[in-house]
């Protein structure tokens, strides 16, 4: 058995002594924040504003026979009612949101229903008045007739025949096969062959900030709309859902209270567009968050069969994988988190020979789309649970299983894809287990076990997106500097690490760096802040503008302090020679210089992520991504025997992140992915039935509060900087949640000697399985 | 409109005079009155974000109506301050502690990691659990937020147990 | 919200009594005077539009309903004494042992700041969490009105699913009971679905006294598994009165467990709930006959 190996390789990136990138330094964005004179979408006001609302289908399928809001029209204080009819002129683009690299697929939706009814809470009416108070009134007011028509709730009854037809004409609006290697020899030459059937449910993003917005039309005829979002690029798609020019509406993306992918499609955009069009006024939008249960899609909920076979020495021989995600009731997002499902399915481990078959099925739940992990989440909790199934079939221990099976750098992922990065996911599980310690000592009606997933993330959209992202960075006369992005920041720090970046390469501290960000009209468009691409992107366009600017400056610092360009630095606000401090001009005056020279003292960048076409429909063989990210999480939990109750005890997540940008934001992404992926191992559920939400609050879906997260949680940070992003960095935006639901399921399994196949893992489900496992072994 | 008499609360210090009707609770007269940095995330007392001091003990404002705030000194995030320059304590701890991502939670975070640090100057890790267990927040994991308490009571009194 | 209603706030108790004096018929789904205290019910049920009182009665300015009492060998609470109160009142851990256990944990600090006892026991529902302590407690509750006032047994209070005694004239101006004995045991422990701020899906409440091995009083109140808290009194005669063993709290705990009939909802199913009274009764009482060190109740 080999020594795992703590020496690790020497960065392949610049050597270079790092200023800020890499410190913990105070986030741009935080003092606004602790003041709380931040402003939030919804925390404008205009003068002459009206207050929108929406009025919502209370059943999941039905047909609209009728609607009439004439009526509430006539209260006093209502602007403006719009129904089905008065918004068929188009419908709202739900593909893949802000990218123009790649045609869109006709996916589109209608604004509001025209006469069918697909999931419960669809917009049938919007209504624009004086007051909020107004406005509830008169949508109490409208009068609606719907009839019930016959639902499908489950994909699987919806692919039978003669099910109700929701979407396309089968209710199948994606698809992807992976056929690699020869998967019946595999099944012959295994010695074992393992059979495990994974659940998950519908997760709610619960973004603290529910979605929200304000619209109005200036003397230009351009739609301004300000609003909580991911992807400020929607002004393209807002455009043509109202029937305007792409360049006369604008979207000014507000920092953002929580997005996790929920407020990566449109929500309350096209809505505020028609009603400012509609009354000339300004118009504010705030979903309740009885609104936002119903106002954006939910992560997918994903049945996964795996029929795996290994060897008694441990070696997977081969794996078929069959994937159904319920797409509920439009297709959004649901192709692309399909496929990365599919890719992902067989874990960070050599499989030569795969089978993997995935389909997304419409039905009348509520519509799924983007969240956080984007279907990798999900094959994540299925493949480490599996990998725990097979080493606990043969009798191996599942760290030396997993040891004898990871992919290792320069091998083919189930694409065919050979990862040049980095793939230190032994050191991380290895590193986590350590730091996880002895198991602590069982006591009274207690069971502890202790649980390790890994995971593969990519980072970077898809390549066939063609995805891009621009930056500009400038320096003022007094030294100071600006960085203009569209890039959204949704709480990770986005615009903190692009100052952090420009202030690294110009030699600028982070105090004197100011970022002005996502501003469709004025700010380089960056793309979305989703697909844990932003520092990778977007934070490569920032490094290649500052770069580019630096350059100049250094030859002209060069030029003045009379040495040759490579003894130039810039640090501390300063130009020196390197090893002399004391020669030195002040960034100041060497601005002066560049500027009584007519040098560019600003530069725009483009950066293009690798550029592919789609992968082969039949084989699934191709580039999917630009990159990925590899880590583990490992997890102690002690589980009550007499309710069935999980406290988690410890936690230590481990990742090669590339190179931190900022160590304190890498921490707060790890430690509040944590405490996500424990709520969706144990707690979150959003139960639907019949169509209908039964869990419509936060006293009903459980997120983990202070009192849920780990008594003891530690953060590994790797740093390969082996990533395609500035200084060698991946991400963490995704890979921060990823392994953490299924270690904690395999903790419980551990602990309790049976496995829990359905999410979450609940009390009950707990009780349930330790009595089948004791009426088995009694 | 039946129901609306002119209410004067008294906010930070200051009197501010709003025509409430009997339904409008205090977070929907805060945020009228300007008070933007009141945050509202659920509006059933589940989320804490609306958080509000009465008289030194956190509320959440959601669950009280402004008519019955008439008289009882509210505190807001903007009430949490220091002369001059120098931040809160709290503040400054959040702010050097990275507590804060998308920074939706924090006035009422803050504001019931003060009410607690009004009873009990230097709670251990559990007693900050039991005392932000009404605070939810979706994007931190909660870590940093028990450091910058532990850092801004270990200033705010001296001296802070783990 | 959409309903509009007079709102009153009231100086003293004799005020509030006579606002409601005329009061036919008053919860939160009918008209007349509806009495304010924390909020964290009636507030989100006018949200939901789940009642339409003509008058809401705020209880915030009767400061002379907020106090703890002791004296006469009772412990006695206002109506107005907060969750909050309990908590902070450094005598509650010996006064009230499971009553403090559930303060602890109940909701979340905001509204423990604001909620009542009386407006938890008022609310009749049977995952309010303090009644299983009181009524293990041996709790009574006052109610007053312009009439005079009189006492209930909290046994006594509930007569259906957020149905109680009190009728809408009337107000519960106090929550009284027999301090413990110095050697009683009184635990509490509730079930969620997540540790902080959940609504209990299984509430247990323990009083337990032993001399010489036999045991001489047993309360075991269940809250969240019937239409109301109540006491499992087939269980509780089965050891009362009875030399306290293992086999014997197994007996109890199983007899209270088949007693029962609780109901799926979305928190979990009748069976689990059965199956969970079984286990946590026999916990509490073996932690409360010292047969077990600790592991049963909430907060060790």
């Amino acid at each position: 058995m080999d020594m795992p190996n703590k020496k690790y390789p020497l960065p392949r990136t610049e050597e270079k002594h790092l200023h800020q990138v890499g410190k913990p330094l105070v986030r741009t964005d935080a003092r606004g924040k602790s003041e709380g004179k931040t402003r939030y979408a919804g925390d404008y006001v205009m003068p002459n504003m009206l207050h929108a609302i929406v009025l919502r289908a209370p059943m999941a399928s039905a047909t609209l026979k009728r609607i009439d809001a004439s009526r509430a029209r006539a209260l006093p204080g209502v602007a403006c009612i719009l129904t089905g009819d008065d918004t068929s002129a188009h419908d709202a683009a739900t593909d893949l949101p802000g990218q123009t690299g790649r045609q869109r697929l006709n996916t589109d939706n209608q604004i509001l229903v025209r006469t069918r009814v697909r999931y419960h809470g669809e917009p049938l009416a919007l209504i624009a008045a004086e007051t909020r108070a107004i406005a509830e009134k008169a949508r109490a007011m409208i009068e609606f007739e719907l009839e019930p028509l016959e639902g499908v709730y489950d994909p699987e009854e919806a692919l039978k025949p003669g099910a109700p037809i929701v979407q396309s004409h089968d209710n199948i609006v994606g698809s992807h096969k992976i056929r690699k290697g020869d998967i019946e020899k595999a099944f012959k030459d295994a010695d074992h062959i393992v059979e495990k059937t994974y659940r998950t449910q519908f997760i709610e993003h619960a973004f603290l900030e529910p979605e929200v917005g304000m619209a109005w039309v200036d003397e230009n005829d351009v739609v301004n709309i300000r609003v909580s979002t991911q992807v400020i690029e929607h002004f393209r798609t807002i455009a043509e859902a109202i029937g305007v020019a792409h360049n006369r509406v604008r979207i000014l993306g507000a920092l953002v209270g929580g997005g996790f992918g929920g407020k990566e499609d449109i929500t309350v955009e096209v809505y505020l567009a028609l009603l400012a069009l509609a009354t000339q006024r300004p118009v504010k939008m705030v979903y309740t968050r009885e609104d936002s249960w119903f106002g954006h899609g939910k992560r997918h909920p994903f049945v996964i069969k795996y029929r795996t076979g290994v060897t008694s020495e441990g070696k997977i021989t081969g794996s078929k994988i069959d994937i159904v995600a319920d797409a509920g009731a439009y297709v959004f997002l649901s192709p692309y988190v399909l496929l990365y499902c599919a890719l992902a399915s067989p874990g960070p481990y050599r499989v030569d020979n795969l089978q993997v078959d995935s389909v997304a099925v419409a039905t009348n739940n509520m519509f799924t789309s983007a969240f956080r992990g984007f279907g990798a989440c999900q094959a994540a909790i299925a493949h480490e649970q599996q990998m725990d199934e097979l080493a606990n079939t043969i009798g191996m221990d599942r760290v030396e299983f997993r040891r004898k099976n990871y992919l290792k750098k320069g091998e083919p992922i189930a694409t065919g894809f050979c990862v040049e990065s980095e793939v230190w996911t032994e050191q991380c599980v290895d590193q986590a287990m350590e730091a996880l310690g002895d198991k602590s000592p069982a006591r009274g009606p207690l069971r502890i076990g202790q649980g390790v997933a890994a995971y593969q993330q990519s980072y970077g959209r898809l390549t066939m997106m063609h995805d891009t992202s621009e930056c500009w960075v400038g320096i003022e006369m007094d030294g100071t500097v600006v960085v203009r992005s569209g890039v959204t920041d949704i709480g990770a720090g986005q615009g903190s690490a692009l100052c952090q970046i420009a202030g690294e390469l110009l030699g600028v501290p982070l105090e004197r760096t100011v970022i002005y960000n996502s501003d469709s009209a004025v700010t380089p468009l960056a793309g979305t802040s989703t697909a844990s691409r932003a520092l990778y992107m977007t934070g490569m366009a920032c490094k290649t503008a500052a770069s580019a600017l630096r350059e100049r400056m250094i030859k002209r610092a060069a030029k003045e302090l009379g040495v040759q360009i490579h003894h130039v630095d810039l640090a501390n606000s300063k130009a020196f020679v390197v090893g002399r401090t004391e020669e030195f001009i002040t960034l100041k005056e060497l601005v002066g210089h560049c500027a009584r020279d007519g040098i560019h003292r600003s530069e725009l960048a483009q950066f293009n992520a690798p550029f592919t076409d789609p992968i082969d429909p039949e084989t699934g063989q191709g580039r999917v991504h630009p990159d990925y990210v590899y880590g583990a999480q490992a997890i102690e939990v002690a589980v009550d025997t007499d309710t069935g109750e999980v406290t988690v005890l410890k936690s230590v997540a481990a990742h090669d992140i590339g190179q931190c940008i900022n160590r304190a934001a890498v921490e707060g992404q790890i430690e509040g992915g944590t405490a996500m992926g424990i709520g969706y191992a144990l707690s979150e559920e959003l139960i639907y039935k019949q169509g209908q939400l039964m869990t419509p609050s936060f006293s009903e879906y459980l997120i983990p509060t202070a009192e849920d997260t780990p008594l003891e949680h530690t953060s590994i940070i790797l740093e390969s900087r082996s990533g395609l992003g500035p200084f060698g960095a991946k991400g963490i935006g995704e890979p921060a949640l990823t392994p953490v639901a299924p270690a904690v399921a395999n903790a419980i399994a551990d602990a309790i000697g049976a496995r829990v196949l359905d999410f979450p893992v609940t009390p009950e489900k707990i009780l349930k399985a330790l009595e089948a496992s004791t009426a088995v072994t009694t | 409109m039946t129901n609306i008499k002119p209410v004067t609360l008294e906010i930070n210090g200051r009197q501010e005079t709003i025509a409430a009707p009997n339904n409008m609770t205090l977070l929907e007269a805060l945020r009228e009155l300007n008070h933007f940095e009141v945050k509202c995330g659920c509006e059933k007392g589940d989320c804490g974000a609306c958080a509000v001091l009465i008289d030194g003990e956190a509320v959440d404002s959601c669950l009280m109506f402004a008519h019955s705030a008439v008289g009882q000194p509210v505190t807001t995030l903007d009430g949490l301050a220091r002369n001059g320059d120098d931040q809160h304590p709290l503040k400054k701890a959040f702010v050097e502690k990275g507590a804060i991502q998308c920074g939706y939670c924090i006035p009422g975070m803050m504001i019931a990691a003060q009410s607690m640090l009004n009873k009990n100057p230097n709670p251990s890790k559990q007693e900050m659990r039991e005392g932000l267990g009404g605070n939810l927040c979706r994007c931190t994991g909660y870590n940093k937020i028990f450091d910058a308490i532990e850092a801004a009571a270990s200033e705010l009194c001296g001296g802070g147990k783990g | 919200m959409l309903h509009e209603f007079e709102f009153e706030k009231p100086q003293s108790l004799q005020d509030v009594l006579t606002l409601i004096a005329n009061n036919e018929k008053e919860t939160a789904e009918d008209s007349g005077h509806v009495l304010l205290a924390g909020g964290s019910n009636i507030i989100p049920a006018f949200r939901a539009n789940q009642g339409s009182p003509e008058v809401v009665v705020d209880l915030g300015g009767i400061d002379e309903l907020r106090y703890i009492d002791v004296g006469d060998g009772r412990a006695r609470i206002g109506g107005r004494t907060t969750v909050s109160d309990i908590l902070d009142h450094p005598d509650m851990p010996t006064l009230a042992p499971a009553l403090h256990q559930c303060c602890k944990i109940f909701a979340g600090q905001m509204v423990r700041n604001v909620a009542t006892i009386a407006g938890n026991i008022g609310c009749g529902s049977p995952a309010a969490d303090s009644v299983p302590p009181l009524l293990a407690l041996d709790a009574e509750v006052v109610l007053v009105s312009k009439d005079g006032e009189r006492s209930v047994a909290l046994d006594e209070y509930f007569t259906g699913y957020k149905q109680t005694v009190r009728q809408a004239h009337e107000l519960i101006s106090e929550i009284s009971w027999p301090l413990p004995a110095a050697n009683a045991a009184s635990l509490f422990r509730k079930v969620g679905r997540r540790k902080g701020d959940a609504i209990t899906v299984v509430g247990v409440a323990v009083h337990f006294e032993q001399e010489n091995g036999v045991c001489n009083s047993l309360r075991i109140a269940l809250g969240a598994v019937g239409p109301t808290v109540y006491r499992a009194k087939r269980a509780e005669a089965l050891l009362r009165g009875n030399a306290v063993s293992a086999e014997l709290i197994d007996e109890v705990a199983q007899a209270a467990a088949a007693d029962s009939a609780p109901i799926d909802d979305v928190r979990a199913s009748g069976d689990y709930r059965k199956q969970v009274i079984g286990t946590v009764t026999r916990r509490l009482l073996r932690q409360a006959a010292g047969l077990d060190a600790e592991g049963g109740a909430n907060h060790d």
